[in-house]
Order: structure tokens, then sequence, then C-alpha cells
């Protein structure tokens, strides 16, 4: 599936009649799709290029042309891997580059890193990059963020238009919309399998599992591949197949996964019988507002209400309540260096939940960049906090 | 490795164990405890931190001619290459602790330096109230807030070494001062210093160059002993009126005692019997308690409905 979906992109890009958009893993896709743009997702390349740990490489690479250590290591494992003209789409999926985008489409919900990233394209292929500014760390959604948000999807839309050649046809946005909803729908079932004790499922399982509601959204296939994992997900509970055998603490990860060492991590939970059952970064991707009747006001609602793009009183709020919902013992915070927008641990909130009865120790680590994460120190945090769990 | 032939883990739970040994591999130095049944600790002793770590750990466990030990006799010779594969005598029971556990096969268990040295403070001291443990060693400080019975909560330093073991180490080797006249040194200061940096090198660079404009050596040892304090305390707020000090760093540098002390009002401070020891010692005591479980486990088992 994922095969297909690069395959795709690499004869789209090669394709003169057809356009590829780059667009950030929660920006407005269902437009794109819309209107026939083939949507190219960085961050997920940017979460491969940690996974494979070329980031080591790539990431120094973009530090020496200006990019600071101190910034998104998705960004400088990116650009870095621009630099030195390596992927690891070769390697996995036959694509020598990443397909030359038509136009660059990022959203600030969650950080600002996502437009001086895009930028660095848009100045190198001198691409147009077009961007969407929803209101930032809100309490609520009210109606005038809303309308905020939709009519910069508006003008969104007519630039577009111009490059696409094509006028937005409302019924592809919306089945668009329906599709995405669908899939974010099947997601989300997914990950509540892992209310079941034992989980059967687990955070470095869906880290994988995520990837088509990432850059499949808003198509078929998504929902095709989600409705399988459910039932596979639900087999697992019937016959109580435990993601982490003798399963005795149920953990909450927040923040990003550590992309080069999600199996060192997943052995050092699965050792101590710790199960990661329940996660932010997975349900970052359950979007319950599409709502294809209201296209554009259902997406806009669903982009801004993100978690990331939260006050603290909300965050707080959410995940209480998961952790009530997946019963959770404690959770475990990823302070990562260079995403600050998604740590959660620097404004005191683990000592306000500790302080509501939901204990937590705090990691030193990064998503991409490894030179900010030590395997001992961290198994130390975790092993000694499952300890006094 | 160890060789658990004469006495494997499984076979070695229950009453048949005699001597519970506790290794606290650090990184500077490897520490080895034994207690008996009765918690009463039998005997310490330590060495460098070498390599390959299993082999000294072992040369650790082994001890010297005529000293107790929980390996095999023929494995004890001083000078026995490193690397040999020793064998258990029978009631002997290893668990580890440190940085290093992890890389020692063969032994009875493991657990982390958190709950090895709150179990080796509150096993020597058996206080009766929370209390928090500031644990200074060779490359990380912890602090340990905890009640009689478990460990609350905890805090590690960061990535940076600055208010740990390392950081004297470095500023020890910038002054060209050796080690153990570090305490003696800071008892001649005739004023207070301050050293700003969270970063060891940077701190070696602010000492340089309080050294180029003829500052004493005594002041400049004395504000390194400051910056630890400050450092460690930076890392989670002390609620508890109880401080109890354990760690090589404390045994090393037991002037930062009264330095912690004068940071707070009315506080209770308690440098750790055998400070550089907690660690092992609660590694024994972790031993000793899982196999009373165990042993309790055992028994209602077989008490009769």
């Amino acid at each position: 599936m994922m095969r297909d979906y690069f395959a795709d992109l690499g004869a789209a890009s090669r394709d003169p009649a057809r356009k590829v958009a780059w667009c950030t893993s929660v920006g407005p896709a269902e437009i794109l799709r819309a209107l026939g743009f083939a949507v190219y997702f960085p961050e997920n390349h940017g979460a491969l290029l940690g996974a494979t740990r070329m980031s080591s490489e790539t990431i120094p690479v973009a530090n020496a042309h200006g990019y600071s250590p101190e910034i998104c290591s998705y960004l400088t494992s990116d650009v870095g891997a621009c630099l030195k003209g390596v992927t690891p789409l070769t390697k996995a999926y036959g694509l020598e580059e990443a397909p030359r985008p038509d136009v660059l489409v990022y959203c600030t919900n969650q950080c600002k890193d996502v437009m001086h990233w895009f930028g660095w394209y848009a100045r190198r292929w001198s691409v147009p990059l077009l961007g969407i500014h929803p209101p930032t760390h809100v309490a609520e959604v009210r109606p005038e963020h809303v309308a905020d948000v939709v009519a910069q999807y508006r003008h969104l839309i007519v630039q577009l238009e111009a490059i696409s050649g094509r006028k937005l046809d409302p019924a592809e946005l919306e089945r668009a919309v329906a599709r995405s909803r669908e899939a974010t729908d099947l997601w989300e079932e997914v990950l509540n399998t892992g209310t079941a004790r034992p989980s059967p499922l687990s955070f470095f399982d869906g880290a994988i599992y995520m990837g088509p509601i990432v850059v499949l959204r808003g198509t078929e296939i998504a929902v095709d591949y989600y409705r399988a994992l459910l039932a596979e997900m639900q087999d697992r509970v019937a016959a109580a197949t435990a993601a982490v055998p003798g399963e005795r603490k149920r953990i909450y990860w927040e923040g990003m996964p550590v992309w080069g060492r999600l199996r060192h991590l997943s052995e050092v939970f699965q050792r101590n019988r710790a199960a990661v059952v329940a996660s932010t970064y997975c349900n970052s991707w359950i979007f319950s507002d599409f709502d294809p009747r209201q296209p554009l006001p259902s997406m806009a609602r669903a982009y801004t209400r993100i978690f990331i793009n939260r006050d603290d009183a909300c965050k707080e709020a959410y995940l209480l309540r998961l952790a009530g919902q997946f019963g959770i013992d404690g959770i475990v915070y990823h302070a990562a260096r260079t995403c600050p927008n998604n740590t959660n641990s620097h404004y005191g909130m683990p000592e306000r939940l500790r302080a509501q009865g939901l204990p937590g120790v705090v990691i030193d680590g990064d998503l991409n960049d490894l030179r900010c994460f030590s395997d001992e120190q961290s198994t130390t945090v975790i092993e000694a906090f499952v300890e006094t769990l | 490795m160890i060789a658990a032939a004469l006495d494997p883990p499984v076979a070695a739970a229950g009453p048949a164990v005699t001597t519970f040994w506790g290794v606290d591999c650090g990184s500077s130095e490897i520490k080895v405890a034994a207690v008996d049944r009765g918690g009463r600790v039998l005997l310490l002793r330590k060495q460098r931190t070498l390599f390959p770590l299993a082999g000294h750990v072992h040369r650790a466990l082994a001890g010297g001619t005529g000293e107790l030990s929980p390996l095999v006799d023929d494995e004890r010779v001083p000078g026995a290459p490193v690397g040999g594969v020793p064998r258990l005598l029978p009631g002997q029971q290893i668990h580890a602790t440190g940085y290093g556990r992890s890389h020692i096969e063969g032994i009875h268990g493991q657990l982390t330096e958190i709950k090895a040295h709150f179990l080796g403070v509150q096993h020597q001291l058996q206080l009766d109230r929370d209390y928090t443990i500031i644990d200074i060693g060779g490359q990380d400080a912890k602090v340990i807030r905890a009640t009689p019975g478990r460990v609350d909560q905890f805090a590690i330093n960061r990535k940076c070494a600055a208010g740990t073991g390392a950081y004297i180490e470095e500023l020890a080797h910038r002054l060209e001062v050796p080690m153990q006249s570090l305490p003696g040194l800071a008892a001649g200061h005739d004023r207070e210093l301050t050293l700003n940096s969270y970063c060891t090198v940077f701190s070696g660079q602010e000492v340089i160059k309080l050294l180029m404009h003829g500052e004493r050596v005594e002041n400049l040892i004395y504000a390194l002993y400051r910056s630890v304090v400050k450092r460690v305390l930076e890392m989670t707020a002390i609620s508890t009126d109880t401080l109890v000090f354990s760690g090589g760093v404390m045994n090393y540098h037991p002037i930062l005692v009264p330095l912690f002390a004068e940071r707070f009002g009315d506080i209770k401070t308690i440098l750790a019997p055998n400070a550089q020891y907690c660690g092992a010692i609660g590694a024994a005591i972790h031993g000793l308690k899982e196999d009373e479980e165990n042993g309790i486990h055992h028994h209602q088992q077989l008490r009769p409905v």
C-alpha cells in the first residue's frame, strides 16, 4: 500500500500533466486531493529518516548550512537529506528522490517550523509557498476562529486552482472529507482497542500503523486499511493476545516518538512488563469534526482543535480523560529537544497532573536527533518510574 | 557472565540462600556489598570501573585471597585473567544496580540505582518519615523523594554533567589540584564566587578566566562546590524536612553536606553511613527482600486451607 502510494507520487512528479503538492501532516490535505494533486507529506519523510537513523548523517549537513541543531530535527533531517542527495525512499520504495513539488502547503496549527521548512524548498526550487495560519493554542474553537480559517481556505483554494488548472469540485471535496472522516473514525476505533486488558497494541505498533492516516487520508485505501486493521485488533482482543505479555502496568506516551529508538524503547517497556497503551501522538490523527455536509468549516474545526494547538487546561483535561479511559498508571513525557511545541513537560504539566493523581516522568530525547538521547539514562528513568508505580 | 551451574537462580530462591550480594556498577567504581539473612552488612569493597566490565565485576565480587566471596575458590586468584567465567558458591545470590547492571549476565536480579539507593539508605537509617535522598554519582545526580516504604518521585540530571562527579573531576583537572585536596583547599576560601554555567566546559572557561584575573584557587574550589549544590537543587523542589546524602561524591566531598544545609532554613541533613555503598547495599537488600517474599509465597502455598 505504501509502495503504491510512493510509486504514484513518483509517477506524478514525472508526469507534466499531474501536479504534486507537499502538505504538512495536519494540513488541509482534503482540499489538495479534491483538486487532483498527488499529495506528499515531508513529515513522513522526516520520520523515515529518523527510523532508519539516516538522520544522524543528514542533520549535521543542514546544521552546517545554517539550520541550527536547536530547531525541528524533521526539518534538519529532511533538508540535510536533500542537500546530501539521499533519501530512505530509494531503498524502501525505489524512488531516487522525494517527488518534486509544484506547490508547498503548510499549516501552522502544529508549529512555525513547518513554514521555515517549506520555505527552504520554496527558495531552492522556486515553488509557490502557501500557508494557513490558524489561531494557536486556543482554549476552545470559537465560530470566529472557524470563520478565519475558512476564509484562509477559500483564498488558498483560489491560489491552488491557478496552479492545478482546475476548479474545485465541491462534490469532490465532500467525498474527500467523507473518506477522511471514515478513516479517522476507524483509526480511533483501532486505538481504542488499547483499552482492553491486556492491550492488543502498543504505542510502538501504533507509530507504524499510523502511516496511512497521515499520508492517505481522504482516500479509499486508508479506509480499507483501517477496516482490516480494526478487525485484526478485535481478534487480538477476543483472543486476549497481549502486545506486552504479562502486562503489569499501563503507560501513556506524551510527545513525539524517538524514531531511531522505537525498538529499544519498546524493549525497555516490554522487559518491565509495562504496556504503552495510549499516546497523544497516535491520537493526533483522530479528526471527529470532519463533516462532508460542511467540508470547509468542519476541516477548520478539526485542524484547529488538534491537541498540539490547544491551551494547557485543554491538554490536561484531555490527558486525564484518556488516562481514565485507558486505565493508565503513569505518563512518560518525552521532552524532545528540537520539538518544544510538541513537548508538554516544560511548563509544569507533569506536576499539575501528578497533583491530580496521574504520576509522570520526563525523559529527555528527540524525535530524530539521537545526539540528544541517551539509551542508558532513558532506560534508568523508565525502569525507575515503573518501579514506583 | 557468571556461570550459575552450582546455584541456578530458580533453585536459589528460598531459605537456602545465606548471603545476598549487591553490585553497583557505577561510571567510576564498582561497589560490592554482602548482607546476611538478618540484613547485617558483612562486607563492602570496591574497585575502579574498567573494561571488559563483566570480568572486572567478577574481580570485585571475588575480592582478595581469604576474603568472603560468592564465587568458588579457584576463581579468586589475585591477578587472575579478566573475563573468565566464575561459578557461584551454593547459598549465594547476586543482584546488580548501576549503569552497567544490564551487562552482567547470570545474576539473580537487577534494579535501578534509584530504588537501590533508597533501599540502602532506608535499610541503614530505618527512617520513619518522608525524606529526600540526594545521590551524586560520577556521571549523574539524583534527587529521590521517599516514604519509609517506597520511592515516591525522583529526578535525574539532564543531559549535561554539571553537578556530578565528572564536573568536579574536570574542574579539579583544570585547576591542577588532586581530587583529595579539594575539600581542604575549599575550607581556606575567603570569599564567595559564583560559577554560572550549566555546562562543564563553559564552567572550565569561567574558572580559567578567574584564574587569569588572579583569583585564589581556594575560592574557585569553594565556588565549584556551591555550583554543584545549585545544579542539584535546580533539578526539583525539595518538599521534605529531611535530606539524606548518598553516593561517591558525597563520600569524598562531605563539605557538600553543610553547603546543601545552608540553602534551607530548618532541615535535617544526614550523610548516609557508607554513602558510596548505599546502591550496592540496596541491591543486596533487594535480593534479600525478594527472597523473603518468595519464601512467604512458598509457605502460603503450603499452608493447609
